[in-house]
């Protein structure tokens, strides 16, 4: 029996896949580091507690090291039938999640020890976390969508509920948990739909399939509109942004940091793909939605982060609103491609180094006060100028105020919409640039709270910012400031990006 | 491919009632073992369609694991076993219309798209599937499949420092 079984499977003979092992080098450095960071752990228990922050952020800066070579090689590589792809984008990326992950480890290493935490595996789950994001920027199939996002999902949901006596962070955890795979199970379902009307997970090969009036248009636009909310949830776009405060506020700050900087950064990368890879074909679709999710997600973050009194809470409305700006450009895919790409990608570089920032001032100070309140940073000019200095660059490029980062991040957004010379595109434009005025007032209420008011309870004893803490606010308040002085160089890095498209089509 | 046509209506009937069960009924053990029902249904209609290997990996996860999960947690936790008068949500009339209204959706998108587009036949009737399923996940899904190897070693680093009582 399993004899003639064995016999006839042979008849079918099996292809071994053509690997690159160049193009997986970034990924199989980090498995490897992983690897490492868990024998660790395991071999020298308690001693590895010293050891394993360190260990951790080397696997960040290893794992850029193939990146720049495959940057510097700079030929666009394709594995499996196109399924993973090394190109312009995805290095640019990936480049970004390592250093974004270098600087939550560099954020998280005090602040963990000092804690009631496990730490070593704290690590484990942050370099999963990040193998997932970067296997995202290279995923060009349906499948590897899915697995990178499961990958980069479950263990930052269990980061968030890390605080495992406090019931906030439970209730972060949980939150994000439910919702978390309540968008993936609609994700799945528009995938398959997307499935059964192309016959295949490629996302080449399902906009060959979708584009133009090839195919019936309520079920692709079901499928496509599924698979949007499902990341829509992802980036915390309104209406489906109310896990976002609770998790952002209960959560550790290094993992609030991490969810609101990379975790949402994935969530664009993966759009990015699927949208200018799989769905261009079908802007009649996208437009209109990243239209009003992108409007939507604006107008309702700022409101909401008016009345905010809670400074982590006040991010995570502000970042919804972020996020609002950073969907804004796809709005204009289908008119304006180029330019709508090459926004999304300089707003997510600009943005991770200035929220990163904000979040890193928010650790250093609550590590004297230890609360989020707005109400609590009054003084802070007085003891610590140096921390609100860097509190005041960050926000003000959040805010979009000259010569700073966030600066040029809007007006490219701004130029993509205007360039695409249509009336929705205008319509946005204004949107954007009513909201833009309507966020001065809320950063200037911290700003205001650091340099005039007094210090809440009179003690004014400085701060002690440890090794770790000032090389992260040095990286970010760095990136936040030479972005916006030069904005050449981010153009360096985001030059190339339309190759991406003609290579989709290839 | 009318006997199929014929036994997917059948099982298809008990998968609807069964699923229409798993809300309604007042006992949360009931729910789950009525959802078994609901997934044997579907591991039923993988066989008829010929992917048998989708079939025994649904039995296998979803009938072995999953509802096994279910019923350990309600167990194990302090949940009351046996019928309770409050399990309804007090929104369930506007989720019967939501669901009512998701359904006429995708009804019509379904519908729209395959209309009367039939199911190869030799595809149904000579089943390959298994040996395709794995010549898939070993070549085309190569670095989705060691992903999820990666994800499970994490899930289960996290889980159990998260559940360990300390």
């Amino acid at each position: 029996m399993i004899a003639s079984l064995l016999a006839q499977a042979s008849q079918v003979p099996f292809e071994a896949p053509v690997i690159d092992f160049h193009a997986l080098a970034p990924e199989i450095v980090l498995v490897a580091f992983t690897a490492v960071v868990l024998l660790v752990d395991v071999i020298k228990l308690e001693e590895a507690k010293r050891l394993i922050p360190g260990l951790t952020g080397l696997a960040m800066l290893a794992s850029l090291i193939p990146v720049i070579s495959l940057a510097l090689d700079g030929a666009d590589r394709s594995l499996f039938g196109g399924a993973f792809v090394v190109d312009n984008l995805s290095l640019v990326l990936q480049a970004m999640f390592l250093l974004t992950a270098y600087v939550v480890t560099l954020l998280s290493s005090n602040y963990l020890a000092e804690g009631d935490f496990w730490e070593s595996e704290f690590y484990l789950m942050l370099l999963s976390s990040v193998l997932g994001m970067v296997l995202m920027c290279s995923a060009r199939d349906l499948v590897s969508i899915f697995v990178a996002l499961e990958l980069l999902s479950i263990p930052a949901y269990m980061m968030a509920t890390w605080e495992k006596r406090n019931l906030r962070s439970n209730e972060a955890g949980l939150k994000y948990y439910l919702m978390g795979v309540f968008a993936s199970a609609l994700m799945l379902y528009g995938m398959s739909l997307l499935f059964g009307v192309s016959g295949s997970t490629l996302l080449t090969e399902i906009g060959a399939a979708i584009e133009g009036g090839s195919s019936s248009t309520p079920i692709v636009t079901l499928g496509i509109v599924l698979v949007i909310v499902g990341f829509a949830f992802k980036v915390s776009a309104v209406p489906f942004h109310t896990w976002a405060p609770d998790t952002y506020e209960g959560a550790p700050t290094p993992v609030t940091a991490f969810l609101a900087v990379a975790s949402k950064a994935a969530g664009f990368v993966a759009l990015l793909q699927l949208i200018f890879v799989g769905f261009l074909g079908r802007t009649d679709v996208i437009e209109p939605l990243m239209w009003v999710l992108a409007a939507a997600s604006m107008t309702v973050g700022n409101l909401i982060a008016l009345r905010q009194t809670n400074v982590v809470r006040l991010l995570a409305y502000s970042g919804i609103a972020q996020a609002g700006f950073m969907l804004a450009p796809l709005a204009v895919s289908g008119s304006n491609p180029d330019d709508a790409l090459t926004a999304v990608v300089t707003y997510l570089l600009i943005y991770a180094g200035m929220n990163l920032g904000a979040f890193a001032v928010i650790i250093a100070v609550s590590r004297k006060t230890r609360s989020g309140e707005i109400s609590s940073l009054g003084g802070l000019f007085g003891y610590a100028p140096g921390l609100t200095v860097a509190m005041t660059l960050c926000l003000a490029s959040l805010a979009g105020i000259p010569p700073l980062g966030g600066w040029f991040a809007k007006f490219v957004v701004f130029r993509a919409l205007t360039a695409a010379d249509t009336p929705a595109g205008y319509a946005l434009a204004i949107v954007v640039a009513l909201n833009s005025v309507i966020a001065f007032y809320y950063y200037g209420l911290v700003l205001k709270a650091m340099w005039f008011s007094p210090a809440p309870d009179g003690d004014t004893t400085p701060i002690r910012v440890p090794v770790s803490l000032l090389s992260a606010l040095t990286i970010t308040v760095a990136a936040t400031v030479l972005f916006g002085v030069f904005p050449g160089l981010i153009g360096h890095f985001t030059g190339n990006l339309a190759g991406l498209l003609s290579f989709a089509g290839g | 491919m009318v006997a199929q046509n014929i036994f997917f209506a059948i099982i298809a009937l008990a998968m609807v009632a069964s699923a229409v069960r798993v809300v309604t009924t007042k006992n949360i053990l009931h729910a789950a073992l009525y959802l078994v029902v609901v997934l044997a249904g579907v591991a039923a209609q993988f066989i008829i369609t010929g992917a048998e290997f989708t079939g025994v990996t649904q039995v296998l996860v979803y009938i072995g694991a999953v509802i096994v999960l279910f019923l350990f947690g309600i167990m194990l936790t302090r949940a009351r076993i046996g019928r309770e008068e409050h399990v309804d949500g007090e929104r369930r009339w506007i989720a019967g219309v939501v669901a009512l209204m998701l359904f006429a959706v995708m009804t019509y998108a379904l519908v729209d798209a395959f209309d009367t587009e039939a199911l190869d036949a030799r595809a149904v009737l000579e089943p390959q599937t298994t040996e395709m399923v794995s010549d898939a996940i070993f070549h085309d899904y190569l670095i989705p499949f060691e992903a999820v190897s990666f994800l499970l070693l994490a899930a289960l680093i996290g889980a159990i420092v998260v559940a360990r009582r300390e």
